[in-house]
């Protein structure tokens, strides 16, 4: 019945920001159909794909996730009419601005999953838990959330003595 | 980063003449809407104490009309002077306000925002031949070393739908396009190496806030940047509120910025920040077909959207 259980060296921790309407239907439908997929993911309910702010994305990253999805119901299915066209613009806007930033945008997947599709939330689930697994940890904001000053480092013989004499 | 560059060639880009005549124009007209009461302030530069600079004025007595000048120290953006912070100059009426075509922009998108009402604005467009940058020598007439960087490649030096024009355009050499040419060289890196680039450039950064406080855009009463509980980015100037802060910067000024280079101007560490700004103007042209103009459009490509937007990014 279950899947054959494999240790990996690492487990990404995702982050899945969903709209209740569709894609948290659509993951509850996945479990109710007892459909397996990885256990990395973290849902976070949202009203709507509208709801969701690219800060949401800027501190997940931060506080420690390798992958992020973002999923809500298909264009024209919105509860609110308008809130995942909305949502598609500003997503693509700021996955632009990342990218010049230099995340790599692999780590950030978008999917449209109606209350429905139980099948696709575990694909795309899949699909982003086995990418971000080959592609290692995110260490980039991560490192930037541990590091305290970057003007501040020893460098130089004199803070180094100044550092000691403390 | 130097935002100008000083090799480059020192030769006046326009003579004197120019300005004075600028000036003049400016100064008739402000005295013509003060004296026959049109407008209850303009709102303009005047001589600053140090030679060449210049300071931002509210002007409402017809004597000072003539304390108006136009010159290359005349950097600032004045339609952050009638944003929501300043409520108290938009309340006293009809008022002029002097705009270079960058500043019209801003004033524009502001219109399109409903944060301002066209018919309580006089605008008097300047034909604008470029201000100094941030770190130039003020002792030299503007040139292709002095100029800022933005004005190296500025599509709006006459501005349009104005109510004024003071000035004509003088015949201007084409200049080198610094900002273009960096935004090519950092597209073609690779993500590390970007990362690596805008890392660099935002430990830099005091969180002095100073490129929020000059934006006209960044209007709101309470920044999304300052609230904690819950806490969206760290307040602090550590890496990690520091890279936040921009990225949101960015994002909240996509489809709005009017590209007045104002937050880079100010910013006392001298981060390219209209690089950013630059950047996602470029993507709102190729994404959705926008352009901040001099004339108020309906809605940013951000609070708008079409049915058949691309979702070629989207599972």
């Amino acid at each position: 019945m279950h899947a054959e259980k494999t240790d990996h060296d690492f487990e990404p921790k995702i982050v899945a920001f969903v709209c209740t309407w569709c894609t948290y239907a659509g993951a509850d439908l996945a479990g109710t159909s007892r459909m397996q997929y990885p256990p990395n993911v973290r849902v976070l309910k949202f009203p709507c794909t509208g709801r969701i702010d690219p800060v949401f994305i800027l501190r997940a990253f931060q506080k420690g996730a390798d992958g992020i999805l973002v999923s809500g119901c298909h264009p024209g299915d919105c509860h609110y009419m308008a809130g995942n066209f909305h949502a598609r613009r500003r997503f693509a806007a700021f996955r632009q601005l990342l990218e010049f930033i230099g995340v790599d945008l692999q780590r950030l997947q978008f999917s449209w999953v109606s209350a429905a599709e139980g099948g696709k939330w575990v694909e795309v689930v899949t699909e982003l838990t086995e990418r971000v697994r080959s592609m290692g940890p995110m260490a980039e904001f991560k490192e930037l959330e541990t590091e305290e000053h970057w003007s501040a480092q020893l460098n130089t013989p004199e803070l180094q003595e100044a550092f000691q004499s403390i | 980063m130097d935002t100008t560059v000083p090799k480059l060639d020192p030769t006046p880009l326009v003579d004197a003449a120019y300005y004075a005549a600028v000036t003049a124009a400016l100064r008739a007209e402000a005295t013509k809407l003060l004296a026959e009461g049109t407008v209850t302030a303009v709102i303009g530069y005047v001589a600053g104490r140090r030679a060449g600079t210049a300071m931002p004025a509210v002007i409402t007595a017809l004597e000072r009309a003539n304390d108006l000048i136009f010159s290359p120290g005349c950097q600032n953006n004045l339609a952050l002077y009638l944003t929501k912070a300043k409520k108290e100059i938009r309340k006293s009426g009809k008022v002029a306000i002097v705009a270079k075509g960058c500043d019209l922009r801003a004033l524009a998108g502001l219109m399109a925002e409903n944060q301002l009402k066209r018919e309580n604005l006089h605008l008097m467009g300047l034909a604008c031949a470029g201000v100094y940058g941030a770190n130039a020598d003020r002792t030299q007439p503007l040139s292709a070393a002095t100029i800022a960087r933005k004005c190296r490649e500025c599509t709006v030096h006459l501005p349009e739908g104005v109510d004024f024009i003071a000035g004509d355009l003088p015949q201007l050499p084409e200049l080198a396009p610094l900002e273009g040419e960096e935004l090519a060289r950092l597209e073609a890196m690779t993500p590390q190496e970007r990362w690596a680039f805008w890392k660099e450039q935002f430990s830099r950064c005091i969180r002095c806030l100073a490129c929020r406080q000059v934006c006209p855009f960044c209007f709101c009463e309470q920044c999304l940047c300052d609230r904690n509980r819950p806490q969206g980015i760290e307040t602090t100037p550590r890496p990690a509120g520091n890279m936040g802060w921009h990225i949101v910067r960015a994002m909240h000024l996509t489809g709005r910025c009017g590209g007045c280079a104002e937050c880079e101007r100010a910013c006392p560490m001298d981060i390219p920040l209209n690089l950013l700004n630059r950047k996602m103007a470029q993507e709102m042209k190729e994404l959705f077909d926008f352009e901040a103009g001099m004339t108020p459009q309906d809605k940013g490509p951000l609070s708008s959207y079409q049915e058949d937007d691309d979702q070629s990014f989207i599972k």
